[in-house]
């Protein structure tokens, strides 16, 4: 918890400790890369880990910047990596919320250009928002000759692999209308593939549109608080101090559950170190604070031990 | 100081300006031309400037051409002018490799146009290629992509094939530590007409940065690089220097941070208030932004340059 300026523990903590939060906790949210899985390996124990808490009640939900499938993928993946009972309305991406956000929030009338990939556009449609049509503009297309779309009342950047620079300058064209939203799925500026290499991320892109538009993306994956709202609305009201945030990334993870009032658990299986935290921690700027977690732990598995000992309590 | 500073330019103060330099330096987008058309009485002011002793000189950002390519736009439109006088970063950012970073001989990773190949061929220094790089194959395969191992440095410019690929390479190549990063410029937006905007080399090389979480040093306007290759050419005294263009944050914050004197012409981008706010900011980094005069346009200077 919480000390008493608002300071967070950043503690390591083991089985005593974390049979408390099992016991306090009703509500475990977490991130996927990094945290549940890497690639296609699921992490050691992190199967047995979210199959008990959904057996001891709790309301388990996966949050994730990952924008680039559509839900169903994940359900797939879950369930082939040993997670049973995961259902699609426990996953909550980058995608499915902007999808939400443009649909409910903005009740979008018009197109929205797409700077993403299929899994993106997908969910969009999949939520009845329609989309400008992926342009079969020519090798001599240009921002000179080419035709842009009417109508068009949003730009989503999102992870994509396609870019172009046509497809940048179409979308500054579209954002000189200040009508125009200007979207992004997440701010990751590059994100981690399994074996420790990484790749360019959506922040990247939202970053250079930014430049060319002069204006600023409203950014809908963590941290900002969107995704916990589409969470809270779809459960029917969450009560943040009943929820436990767990995740591996500090600038994302540890400071959307800080942005929503819930308590943090840093993991160490995926990209940030402790000793950044502590970095973090140890800052005199109190903004710093935000990004520092209240309890760490290994690897998830480390609620094994926890899992035991409730259930011989049990017996 | 500043009380005195962002004056109209007109009468005798035009000649007393022009008698106390002896080089003066054009920015050309919304200076000499705008978009493919001289501004009106341009060529002239030129003419007469050689007339009367001065040297003059063409200062550009842009990137996508080399000097040769642009002498001989100066020449259709009109200007009389010679390769050696322009100075755009495509040639600034060859020679800011060669004798700054010392590469020649070596390989840099290039994001720009066949102008930026040909100027860094022209120095002795290897580039991995221009044109189309889409992806193929799977996400796990851009991240192991075959690196060079004689590329020292990356190198981002203005460049119309700009892909996701080409971000994710510049991405692998700068995690080496020992890889330099150096852009042309940070122009947010190349200027056109008819209501687009096309986004400049400060776009891209704003998401080169952010992915690689690292900042390039940049040639161009305002550095104080691309004077020094005009002065080490040339041998010009920054205060016998006039400095004429329409950005207050590229053209006249150059001349600040050389010592030259600065004159805003208002066919471009800037405004008078746009420096008039910069001088009653208050603010000691923004004055550099503030011209010492103005003028409608370069045609402005015609009077004391015939008379």
């Amino acid at each position: 918890m919480a000390g008493a300026f608002g300071f967070k523990g950043c503690q390591k903590i083991r089985g005593p400790q974390i049979r408390g939060l099992l016991e306090a906790k009703d509500f475990f949210l977490f991130d996927c890369d990094g945290v549940i899985w890497h690639g296609e390996n699921a992490i050691t124990g992190a199967a047995k880990v979210v199959n008990s808490l959904i057996r001891h009640g709790k309301n388990v939900v996966f949050v994730t910047n990952n924008c680039t499938r559509p839900r169903e993928n994940y359900v797939h993946k879950f369930s082939r990596l040993g997670f049973t009972d995961v259902m699609l309305d426990q996953i909550f991406s980058s995608s499915y919320c902007s999808a939400l956000y443009l649909r409910d929030v903005v009740q979008v009338r018009g197109q929205v250009f797409v700077m993403g990939c299929e899994g993106l556009r997908r969910e969009l449609l999949e939520a009845g928002v329609p989309c400008v049509e992926e342009a079969d503009d020519g090798p001599d297309a240009t921002i000179y000759n080419c035709t842009l779309a009417p109508d068009v009342k949003a730009v989503l950047v999102g992870h994509d692999d396609k870019l172009t620079f046509l497809k940048l300058a179409k979308a500054s064209c579209y954002l000189r209308d200040p009508e125009c939203l200007f979207l992004a799925t997440d701010n990751d500026p590059w994100h981690p593939l399994s074996g420790g290499r990484i790749l360019p991320g959506s922040g990247s892109l939202t970053a250079a549109l930014e430049v060319a538009s002069g204006r600023k993306a409203t950014v809908i994956g963590k941290p900002s608080r969107f995704m916990f709202e589409c969470i809270s609305s779809q459960f029917r009201g969450v009560d943040p101090a009943q929820c436990l945030m767990v995740g591996d990334r500090l600038e994302t993870d540890m400071l959307f559950g800080s942005n929503c009032g819930l308590d943090t658990m840093l993991t160490l299986t995926g990209v940030s170190q402790l000793e950044e935290a502590q970095e973090y921690r140890n800052s005199d700027l109190t903004t710093n604070h935000s990004f520092v977690p209240d309890y760490v732990v290994d690897t998830i598995a480390d609620f094994l031990p926890a899992f035991e000992e409730l259930e011989e309590q049990n017996d | 100081m500043s009380g005195t500073k962002c004056t109209r330019l007109s009468g005798a103060p035009v000649r007393r300006l022009l008698d106390s330099v002896d080089s003066v330096l054009f920015d050309c987008d919304g200076v000499i031309w705008r978009g493919d058309q001289a501004v009106p009485g341009a060529c002239r002011v030129i003419d007469l400037l050689k007339e009367h002793g001065k040297k003059v000189f063409f200062v550009t950002n842009n990137s996508s051409k080399t000097r040769r390519m642009y002498a001989e736009k100066m020449s259709a439109l009109g200007f009389g002018v010679s390769e050696e006088e322009v100075f755009g970063t495509a040639y600034c950012c060859a020679a800011y490799l060669r004798t700054v970073c010392e590469l020649e001989g070596k390989k840099v990773y290039l994001i720009g146009s066949a102008a930026m190949a040909h100027e860094l061929e022209a120095v002795g220094i290897r580039q991995t290629g221009v044109g189309p790089d889409h992806v193929s194959g799977k996400q796990g395969d851009w991240a192991a992509v075959p690196l060079d191992p004689d590329v020292r440095a990356v190198v981002v410019g203005f460049d119309e094939h700009f892909s996701y690929m080409k971000l994710n390479r510049a991405l692998q190549y700068l995690l080496r530590e020992d890889c330099l990063f150096v852009g042309t410029n940070r122009d947010t937006r190349l200027p056109l007409e008819g209501g687009k905007a096309v986004p400049g080399t400060g776009c891209l090389l704003q998401a080169v940065e952010t992915a690689a979480q690292r900042r390039a040093q940049t040639v161009g306007k305002p550095n104080h690089f691309m004077f020094d290759c005009v002065a080490s050419h040339f041998g010009v005294q920054p205060e016998r220097c006039l400095m004429v263009g329409d950005r207050l944050d590229t053209d006249i914050l150059l001349g600040s941070n050389c010592g030259l004197k600065t004159l805003l012409t208002l066919t471009g981008v800037s405004t008078v208030a746009d420096a008039e706010a910069h001088r009653e900011s208050g603010c000691a980094e923004r004055q550099g932004m503030v011209p010492d005069y103005y003028v409608d346009s370069i045609a402005d200077l015609l009077p004391a340059l015939q008379g």
